[in-house]
């Protein structure tokens, strides 16, 4: 076997605090279901079987907003063998229960989207209820669909903040950079596709196991759809491949499905989409246009934001709503401004509705704003590292909707961790020093560069070949917004039971994220004992409490947060009980007093005042803050863009098992480096263009950096193990980092996402043209 | 023999023999999932792209989606129950789970089938091999980072890396347990056993599949008609799978057909066989050698995966616009060899592709091979422009043959692109603008503005007419200016 090169070194760099208190929290432990997913023994829904499952094939509008007359079966198929069931079926409410009541179960009266269910059929294999398909026939009239978000009128949710006074502090500023910044739909890709599988019970009730992320979010919708009481329902959540924020709100209207064909056939029946059926059915990330006024006084103080969002919602509202809320709170970025007013509208089209994804609106407006900043260092001239540097929040700074921030503020720490690490302002003197050289100024035109050369022909074959670094900063509230924590009130529960085991209850799910190794590794922390002696019950809400769901980034922070105050309760009891050490006793104490359980509910934190209709005041607990320099070489001849090297620094308070926190930070880094790069679901005329894997691309391998992850530790002092979140934070900005990489690179800005090689090369050929033009006139 | 409804189809998983049932076109993953109750394998797309329900078929990394049973008879599949021995994780998993290589898990047994195969080949685990080995298999949750950490680690590992007990995660309760579970006296967990034989409901997308040993025979079928010729399915499988291809008509099995496989030099040329993978092209040293660009077109398809199944005659019969080969071969002067019960013809490439999707080809009538001339100084050079750099289709693609005479000029020039038009196409008044000229910079500039305007790209869901006229013109101005390989060598590889 040749020697290699061995590298088994972590490429994460831990800022050395010292370590939670010690044994087990705090420790890059492996996760504990890797084992059953190595070898093929995890069961997602897809894997399991009952015998005489049916399976369930959904009818879907073809029509981006149509009257619908009728559903006709056609008579030469044979439909005895088949349910189909369509809106009049419903046995409760029509509607999937969300926020708001607009999304209707199954279609009726109109279509508003392409895709949109509009009826179900169940049939004892796969071959025939596809054959049934082809044999349904919707009776449509077209009707005129709004597909232009700037021309919609129906608005299903709009905000305004604004402090100081942002037209004054315009009309005097020194400076005013304008943008307008357009950001594409981004499709999850999970690489799991939806799924369900639906179980009658003899009670007439149902069980429905499936992919999720918040089983009790599935548990309401089917109680409202289904007309079923808690008794006679019960959601399980499967082994779920991924889920990103596509498998927050998307499975309840799945769930319903997959049940009501259950009941109605009293068989199981199971619902997998292809990932043809669930690109084009299920949530892209919303797309938005943002524009964007920033005043900047002559000594380089930033006075005054002026933003404007406009964000797609589709057809329906589903959580659009919450949605433009975070983007309205994030989109002046974390830079302390004393004049703002951000106003935000999202609106439908007859699109498929947009929903949840990974930093839920702010990856959207913090490319905005991460976009003015660079422009504004441009215009000043100097480094964007440092006027960023020069904005960032500082505790005690106060943000657009009036928080104060308290504690637990490390923009600048994690910007000068990240610049640090990728030496930014060396990089960056390079290539200003190449661009310089390719000719023309920071100009990039081939014909120059080749003009520069005196040979006329190529040495090393690489100069087409630009490099650029650019750098970004982030914030990212943790949990819900606002009242939003308090009024989910979660619960999750701790348990020695009667045989000794310590169970720990709640209904926050593993979706590859790693909770079903951080959270027991907090309460065996706190407990005192080893980390394999602490149990997680199933996520089956017949058996766990509401724990809220897994979103917002609040699994570690705000449920983590419950399961310390829970165990140290519990540890408290038992020890007052025994008077020694919980490890030593209590397994002395079960045989005495038998089950110990303590609930903990979620009764908000300190100091924390939120006022939702003016959206004013204490936006998020906390926040997590995070840098990231990216590095690419772009190639001028075409645009293709190669991002090298990712350096992302992240906040996330307390990293509670580094392993997973650097596992979280790297996907996500990829996740951004796609959405700025390659990835765009493009709808046209109401219909997704890109329904195929071979068209919808992700980046592979190939396309990946070298990411290097850098946590930060500021801890929260709101919870009681000082972690914020982290899952949604390093998707926030590698996408304008990437792109100031680009422009640093080539010279020209990029203003809309993806920075496709199309984009770049019309932007290259601009510059050209315009250099060009200009030395002609000389 | 023919295999159709009703005949078992024998061969082993993981070392057990078993039988499958039904139309030879079904696919490998669904027999492994549905018949044999191994659900480790996954499907994430039905077509060639995720990777996730990666196995290995005969020690090579396939994917199970696009593998017709029928093709399978007699071969040795690997699955990821297969990996771990005696309850015990094998030093590849080991690497994964102290790597944190495991995130949601979906794309790990096929992320691990790959990186089996990487391990098995001794190439030196460089980042970049490791990269590439698992292009093919797409995952969502990690970047990649620890993937590629935990396979170097697992291949640098002389001794095996020392072995935790695996942590296994105390269940509650079985993984499945639910009240409605049939009361068996199986326990929860108990493996999945291979059920065999298991008689699939009917499915009108899965046609029968008709294997030939021998190519008249493959010809006589041919010449009946009523036939649709596979080999290594990369492209019918996916249109059987998405409803764009008739599951009516039945499939003429050519993978076992070995006389069409084979890479040889023949008088001054080069003689490719049509069942010739992109593997064995890459990896063939006569190729390498003499024919360097179709080498590195080879190893730009797909990946791993595509390439261990894709074919050369696959494609130039698919016959798309974007296909990789098509642009080489019209550059380099080939001619596609085709057979029938008729007797053999030699079908000039630029006489080949006759419209979209259209070939010359007789409907009784097989490519066998590809003939390719190798004038002595000839260089040929190909470039593609993809979606991205591994799994890619592509916008664009540029291929440039020509020799340089004494005098610095080029001769014999030949520029054909992929991707900007019906069909591939040639570019004769690009190529007049290049012919017998020193490539110069002026030369350069010409020949692009010249294929500007000779081409007719389209706006689709790939890319632009825009970009494709004004990135095709920038790359041949780039190839003339470099005048040789060396462009190809420092694109963004």
């Amino acid at each position: 076997m040749p020697t290699t090169e061995r590298r088994v070194a972590p490429r994460a760099i831990v800022d050395s605090r010292p370590p939670l208190a010690g044994r087990v929290a705090g420790r890059s432990v492996p996760r504990r279901d890797a084992t059953a997913r190595l070898t093929g023994q995890a069961r997602y829904v897809a894997d399991l079987e009952l015998a005489g499952t049916w399976h369930g094939v959904t009818v879907r509008a073809t029509e981006p907003r149509a009257r619908l007359l009728g559903i006709d079966l056609d008579p030469a198929f044979d439909w005895s063998r088949v349910v189909v069931l369509t809106a009049k079926d419903v046995p409760g409410d029509n509607v999937v229960q969300f926020a708001v009541d607009d999304q209707p179960v199954l279609a009726i009266g109109e279509v508003r989207h392409v895709g949109e269910p509009v009826a179900l059929i169940a049939a004892p294999d796969l071959p025939t209820a596809l054959a049934a398909r082809d044999h349904v026939v919707l009776r449509t009239e077209p009707l005129p669909p709004v597909l232009d978000p700037m021309a919609s009128e129906c608005v299903f949710a709009h905000f305004e903040i604004a402090k100081g006074d942002p037209d004054a502090a315009l009309a005097g500023a020194d400076l005013v950079i304008e943008g307008t910044y357009t950001v594409g739909r981004q499709e999850q890709l999970y690489l799991e596709t939806q799924g369900m599988l639906a179980v009658p019970r003899e009670d007439g009730g149902v069980t429905v196991h499936g992919s999720m992320q918040c089983p009790y979010y599935v548990h309401a919708a089917l109680r409202r759809a289904l007309a079923l009481d808690d008794a006679h329902l019960s959601v399980v959540q499967s082994e779920t491949g991924g889920g990103f924020g596509g498998k927050e709100e998307f499975p309840s209207g799945l769930a319903i499905h997959a049940a009501m064909l259950a009941m109605r056939s009293g068989r199981p029946v199971r619902m997998i989409y292809d990932r043809h059926e669930d690109l084009v059915a299920t949530t892209k990330r919303h797309p938005a246009i943002i524009r964007s006024r920033m005043g900047i006084s002559r000594d380089g103080r930033l006075v005054a934001q002026d933003v404007d969002v406009v964000m797609d919602a589709g057809a329906y509202a589903t959580l659009s709503h919450v949605v433009l809320s975070r983007g309205t709170i994030h989109a002046g970025g974390p830079y302390a401004c004393p004049n703002v007013r951000i106003r935000s509208r999202a609106v439908m089209t007859n699109t498929p509705p947009s929903g949840a994804f990974r930093g839920f609106g702010a990856p959207q407006v913090e490319f905005a704003a991460e976009m003015q900043v660079n422009r504004a260092a441009e215009a000043l001239g100097i480094s964007p590292a440092a006027l960023r540097e020069r904005w960032a929040y500082r505790v005690g700074d106060v943000t657009a909707t009036g928080q104060v921030l308290r504690d637990s503020v490390a923009a600048v720490t994690v910007l000068e961790r990240a610049v640090g690490a990728s030496r930014f302002e060396e990089v960056r003197a390079a290539a200003a020093g190449a661009r310089a050289a390719r000719g023309a100024g920071d100009g990039v035109a081939p014909e120059r560069a080749s003009a520069a050369d005196p040979r006329g022909r190529a040495g090393a074959g690489r100069e087409h070949l630009a490099h650029g670094i650019g750098v970004a900063l982030g914030w990212h509230g943790a949990g819900f917004t606002g009242s939003g924590e308090a009024n989910l009130a979660s619960v999750v529960a701790l348990e020695v039971t009667a045989d000794g085991r310590i169970v720990l209850y709640t209904d926050s799910t593993e979706i590859g994220q790693g909770s079903r190794t951080v959270l027991p590794q907090l309460v065996a922390e706190e407990l005192g004992v080893d980390l394999d002696l602490v149990h997680v019950a199933p996520t089956d809400t017949s058996i766990v409490p509401n724990s809220g769901p897994t979103v917002a980034s609040r699994t570690t922070m705000v449920v983590g947060g419950l399961l310390v105050t829970a165990a140290r309760r519990l540890r408290a009891e038992v020890e007052a009980r025994t008077g020694r050490p919980f490890a030593a006793s209590y397994l002395d104490d079960v045989r005495g007093h038998g089950a110990t359980r303590v609930t903990e509910r979620f009764a908000g934190y300190p100091g924390i005042a939120w006022d939702e209709p003016s959206h004013l005041g204490d936006a998020y607990p906390a926040y997590g803050w995070t840098a990231v320099v990216a590095e690419v070489d772009v190639d001028l001849d075409t645009g293709e863009v190669a991002v090298r090297r990712v350096v992302s620094a992240d906040d996330v308070g307390r990293a509670v098992n580094p392993l997973l926190a650097t596992g979280q930070i790297e996907g996500g880094t990829l996740q951004g480096v796609g959405y700025a790069t390659i990835e765009e679901a493009r709808v046209d005329g109401g219909r997704l263009l890109n329904d195929r894997l071979a068209t919808c691309v992700v980046p592979t391998s190939m396309d990946a950096p070298e990411i290097e992850s850098i946590l930060v530790e500021e801890p929260f002092s709101g919870a009681p193990h000082g972690a914020k979140g982290l899952g949604e934070l390093p998707m926030d900005v590698p996408a304008p980092a990437v792109v100031a990489a680009i422009q640093d690179a080539t010279g020209a800005w990029i203003h809309d996402l993806p920075a496709s090689p199309e984009r770049i090369l019309a932007a290259l050929r601009e510059r050209e043209a315009g250099i060009g033009g200009r030395e002609a006139a000389r | 023999m023919t295999i159709s409804i009703g005949t078992a189809v024998r061969f082993t998983v993981n070392g057990v023999p078993v039988v499958a049932e039904g139309p030879g076109s079904r696919r490998l993953l669904d027999v492994l999932r549905d018949d044999l109750g191994l659900t480790g394998t996954k499907e994430g797309c039905g077509e060639g792209e995720c990777g996730a329900c990666s196995v290995l078929l005969d020690g090579r990394v396939v994917n199970s989606c696009l593998v017709p049973i029928g093709q399978v008879a007699g071969g040795d599949v690997r699955t990821v129950e297969g990996l771990a021995t005696d309850g015990r994780l094998g030093a590849l998993q080991e690497a994964f789970l102290q790597g944190g290589a495991v995130q949601c898990g979906f794309c790990t047994p096929g992320m691990l089938a790959s990186a089996a195969a990487f391990l098995a080949s001794r190439t030196p685990p460089t980042d970049e091999a490791v990269r590439e080995a698992i292009a093919g298999n797409l995952c969502r949750c990690t970047g990649y980072t620890k993937i590629v950490e935990a396979i170097q680690v697992a291949a640098g590992a002389e001794v095996p890396v020392e072995r935790s007990e695996p942590p296994e995660a105390p269940t509650w309760g079985a993984p499945f347990a639910s009240p409605e579970r049939p009361a068996s006296g199986e326990p929860a967990t108990a493996p999945p056993s291979l059920r065999v034989p298991v008689r699939p409901p009917a499915d009108a997308r899965r046609p029968d599949l008709v294997a030939v040993r021998t190519l008249p025979e493959a010809l006589h079928r041919l010449a009946e008609g009523g036939y649709r010729p596979i080999a290594g399915g990369t492209d019918l499988m996916v249109g059987l799978e998405a409803g764009t291809a008739d599951p009516s008509v039945p499939l003429l099995d050519l993978w076992a057909l070995d006389e069409l496989r084979g890479i040889r030099l023949e008088g001054s040329g080069l003689v490719l066989g049509a069942l010739t993978t992109y593997a064995e092209l890459r990896a063939s040293p006569v190729v390498r050698e003499h024919l360097p660009a179709v080498a590195r077109m080879a190893g730009g398809v797909g990946a791993v995966q595509i390439q261990n199944r894709g074919t050369l005659g696959g494609n130039l019969v698919n016959a798309s616009p974007a296909g990789d080969t098509l642009p080489l071969l019209l550059a380099a002067d080939a001619e596609i060899v085709v057979q029938s019960v008729r007797g053999e013809r030699a079908i000039p490439a630029t006489a080949f592709w006759t419209g979209y999707r259209r070939t010359a080809l007789a409907p009784d009538e097989l490519v066998v091979g590809v003939r390719v001339p190798l004038p002595p100084a000839r260089h040929v050079v190909f470039r593609k422009i993809g979606t991205r750099r591994a799994q890619s289709i592509a916008k664009a693609s540029v291929a440039v043959a020509w020799r340089t005479d004494e005098s610095g000029a080029w001769r014999d020039v030949r520029v054909a692109l992929g991707a900007v038009a019906e069909r591939a196409i040639r570019a004769p008044e690009t190529e007049a603008v290049l012919e017998g000229r020193v490539p110069a910079r002026d030369v350069a500039d010409e020949a692009a503005r010249v294929v500007a305007r000779e081409i007719t790209p389209i706006d689709d869901v790939r890319s632009t007419a825009e970009y494709r006229r004004a990135a095709v013109a920038r790359v041949l101005r780039r190839i003339v200016l470099e005048g040789g390989d060396a462009v190809a060598e420092a694109k963004l590889a």
